[in-house]
């Protein structure tokens, strides 16, 4: 187990460094910084004088140990724009993105799951076509466009809801909405797939012959085999929004989540705070996806057979 | 009997309260990283420095050329042909309680005048390089030394950069108290104080800014306890958040949407002609466009009416030449540097030493408003007489790459002379030249020096005339128009923008909006 957790941990420092490697890199080869910060105007000198000022005139390879020595000090620097440390920054940005995301994640499966596992048992009534065709719906609206229409309903028609902004909870109906429709529609398909495949087999049919109540059928014996397909696409799902998937929702909704953070700090070329973004956000996916797995081992016994 | 009186009593009190807790909300499209007044010159940080800070000299920005008035100075006067002398005003506190004296005054002026942190050496040079240094001769008296005499003293002490902040507050909030350190002013952006009417209670940057009325304020006292500005960068949103009650003011409201706020009982729009100039700019030390007749013929090719029309709803100024009733006695309409004639251009690119390859257009997707528009319309206009071009979208600053022909640009009024925006971009060493896309010749900087430096009016505009000949014999640059700003309104809310501030100031002063 000790060696399981070793060898886990090793490929979770070797993910991270590799992917904050590539983005030290691979924001330093669209040109100079300074281009996007200070922006028109400078002459050379000014613009000399403001290179150095945010620290880009010493060699990549200087700046890259610089980088690599902040992993071990903690200094992650100033942010290029706000002058303030990227620690602070983030900090700020990661509790109302998780509030967006954790929100988002138990509607969705307050929804999905049930809707998936009625619409496979009532595959051939006009339920299950209706809970299907509302999915193809949730998934085919692009979410900035489900955004925009439900500010225009609730909030520029009917009155009913705050725009923006995050201040009661009235004001996480529609990002929580928004944000949702498309993980319902994907994880209702998925449940409904993998409960039909579930319902299918012989143990459900031995199950039934035993006399079980089918309430028992489903739920103990159906519902919980299925359960890893959906673990792992919502899994998928999750990091996905993690890693900055939630932008257009943030910036819609003017809310100060890391998503729009990193997407600034990209079109500006903030490196630190993107390097210290990207570094977060990397954390973050790997936790989640360990989550997963030890959900998995939950749901599961033979995958914690096979790891022990 | 008396527990009903004191709920009365409560009741009454609470009522009063809300009554006069007036507050303001703003809805802004952007939101700065900072508020320094010393090393910002953006359009998205002069949105809010004239409620937090003073000058020394204030003007009465209610016209396009207002005069100046006393500021935190109270009289000033020429001691001799290099130094001003200004009286301060007696009894003015900081927000945070400090005295300001001539020693915040001389710490002001000398931070920027003698710079060491990065950000003020670049806003100095460019506006501020005639001045040597600010000294104290008593506590309210302060004296200001120039290298050439300066015709525009005023002006330039009006300006934002020169605004006034607190000496021993800076110099405490890191390291050495005793000393200004870089970390001191890079603190101070995230926790200014000044002498304005509104304190900075909360400032995130990015995000937001809550001011709060300043009790000590030595004028009249701001109309609102509380105005909070928060981003809220969705345009649809924004418009939203106004109609909901949500915000009473918002910015950025592009002209496609005039009609929808208006058409709301509630709502209406306030706008004006910013004091700023978008630009097609020529790099015209690229051997594909150093043929003056090339960019000559360029520039009659462009229809800038049509252009007014059709991005602005006609509500844009196209002016004949570098120039604005902002500038006071040195506004020229009599100039006639640019003009529209599509037969004389297509003779000129006939002459030019053009081609027929393509021309690369650079421009940012969204940072101009209508920027990308405009740029793909004078792509056809260019087609017209037989140019071909490219348009390269890319939202890094191409100014002073090599390879640039023709990209787009945006020169402010920095302050209320032609100094303060042609002045300070095609200065000879300037941000132009300083790029490598434009040269001043010897004949260029005698020019600019008379502009900039003679005495009289007449002699600056003569020169200034001179300058604009130049131009429209060997352009470096077409000005498109003078953009129209909107901002959406709530019906109860007596505001407009000033014609007499530079771009963008949300001024919130007594004096300067009502509520009904």
């Amino acid at each position: 187990m000790l060696e399981f957790a070793l060898s886990r941990l090793l490929r979770m420092l070797i993910t991270i460094f590799v992917i904050v490697t590539g983005v030290f890199f691979a924001t330093r080869m669209s040109g100079n910084a300074v281009d996007f910060l200070a922006g028109e105007g400078l002459s050379a000198d000014q613009r000399e004088t403001m290179i150095a000022y945010y620290g880009l005139h010493s060699s990549i390879g200087e700046q890259y140990w610089l980088f690599i020595r902040s992993f071990f000090d903690g200094n992650f620097g100033l942010s290029f724009l706000e002058r303030r440390p990227v620690a602070t920054i983030v900090m700020e940005r990661i509790g109302p993105s998780l509030q967006l995301l954790v929100g988002a994640i138990v509607v969705t499966l307050v929804i999905a799951v049930p809707a998936g596992t009625l619409a496979a048992i009532k595959r051939k009534s006009w339920l299950g076509s209706t809970i299907m065709g509302a999915a193809f719906l949730g998934y085919a609206i692009p979410n900035f466009v489900l955004a925009i229409l439900l500010i225009l309903i609730f909030s520029f028609w009917l009155g009913w809801l705050p725009s923006s902004g995050n201040g009661s909870w009235l004001h996480f109906i529609m990002p929580v909405t928004a944000l949702s429709a498309a993980l319902i529609a994907t994880l209702t398909r998925y449940t409904r797939n993998a409960m039909l495949d579930v319902l299918s087999q012989d143990y459900l049919r031995t199950a039934r012959a035993k006399g079980l109540p089918e309430d028992r059928v489903i739920f103990k014996h159906a519902l919980r085999n299925a359960l890893i397909t959906i673990l792992s696409v919502l899994g998928l799902q999750i990091a996905g929004l993690a890693a900055a998937g939630n932008v257009v929702i943030e910036t819609v909704f003017a809310w100060r989540g890391i998503g729009e953070m990193l997407v600034t700090a990209a079109l500006r070329r903030d490196y630190p705070v993107l390097q210290f973004g990207v570094l977060s956000v990397a954390v973050a996916v790997i936790l989640i996806n360990t989550l997963v797995d030890i959900a998995y081992g939950i749901a599961d016994p033979r995958v914690r057979l096979s790891r022990a | 009997m008396h527990r009903k009186a004191l709920i009365l009593g409560l009741l009454a009190s609470s009522l009063a309260t809300l009554s006069f807790a007036a507050e303001l909300t703003v809805g802004s499209s952007n939101m700065t990283s900072y508020i320094d007044p010393g090393k910002d010159h953006s359009n998205v940080g002069s949105q809010f420095y004239y409620n937090t800070f003073d000058t020394l000299i204030d003007k009465d920005h209610s016209k396009a050329d207002g005069a100046f008035v006393p500021g935190l100075a109270t009289e000033w006067h020429m001691v001799d042909p290099l130094t001003m002398e200004f009286k301060l005003r007696d009894g003015v506190t900081f927000q945070n309680g400090e005295v300001l004296n001539a020693d915040d005054v001389v710490f002001s002026f000398n931070r920027m005048f003698q710079a060491t942190f990065a950000p003020y050496v670049v806003r100095a040079k460019d506006r501020l390089a005639n001045f040597t240094k600010a000294e104290k001769v008593d506590n309210l008296t302060v004296r200001v030394t120039s290298v050439k005499p300066e015709p525009l003293w005023e002006t330039l002490i009006n300006m934002q950069q020169l605004m006034i902040v607190p000496e021993d507050y800076i110099k405490g909030l890191s390291g050495d108290p005793a000393v200004a350190e870089d970390s001191d002013y890079e603190a101070f952006g995230l926790a200014p104080v000044g002498s304005g009417p509104y304190k900075v209670a909360e400032f995130i940057p990015g995000d937001r800014v809550v001011w709060e009325k300043f009790d000590g304020f030595w004028g009249e006292k701001a109309p609102f306890d509380k105005v909070t500005v928060k981003t809220i960068p969705e345009m649809a949103t924004r418009i939203t958040a106004l109609k909901n009650g949500e915000v009473d003011i918002i910015t950025n409201l592009p002209p496609d949407q005039l009609a929808t706020v208006e058409s709301d009982a509630n709502l209406k729009t306030a706008g004006m002609v910013t004091p700023l100039f978008h630009l097609v700019i020529y790099n015209t030390l690229n051997e594909k466009m150093d043929d003056p007749k090339l960019r000559q013929a360029l520039n009659l090719a462009i229809d800038r009416d049509t252009l007014n029309e059709a991005l602005w709803l006609g509500k844009a100024v196209v002016p004949d030449s570098h120039t604005m009733a902002e500038f006071g006695e040195l506004y020229m309409p009599e100039l006639k540097t640019f003009e529209y004639d599509v037969e004389k251009a297509k003779a000129l690119l006939a002459e030019s030493d053009y081609d027929g390859s393509e021309i690369r257009m650079d421009t940012s997707a969204t940072y101009y408003t209508n920027g990308f528009l405009a740029m793909q319309a004078i792509a056809e206009m260019w087609g017209a007489i037989g140019v071909k071009t490219s348009i390269n979208v890319d939202d890094k600053w191409t100014g002073g790459d090599p390879t640039m022909n023709v990209r787009n640009w945006s020169n402010p009024m920095y302050f209320s002379d032609p100094f303060g925006s042609f002045g300070v971009m095609w200065a000879p060493g300037g941000p132009a030249e300083g790029e490598g896309r434009f040269k001043a010749d010897e004949d260029y900087a005698e020019k600019w020096e008379r502009f900039r430096f003679s005495a009289k009016v007449e002699d600056r505009k003569a020169a200034y005339a001179e300058l604009m000949d130049r131009i429209e014999n060997d352009p470096p640059f077409l000005v498109l128009y003078r953009p129209f700003e909107s901002w959406g309104l709530r019906k109860n809310v007596n505001w407009a923008p000033f014609p007499g501030h530079i771009p963008y100031v949300l001024d919130f002063r007594a004096g300067s909006i009502t509520i009904d």
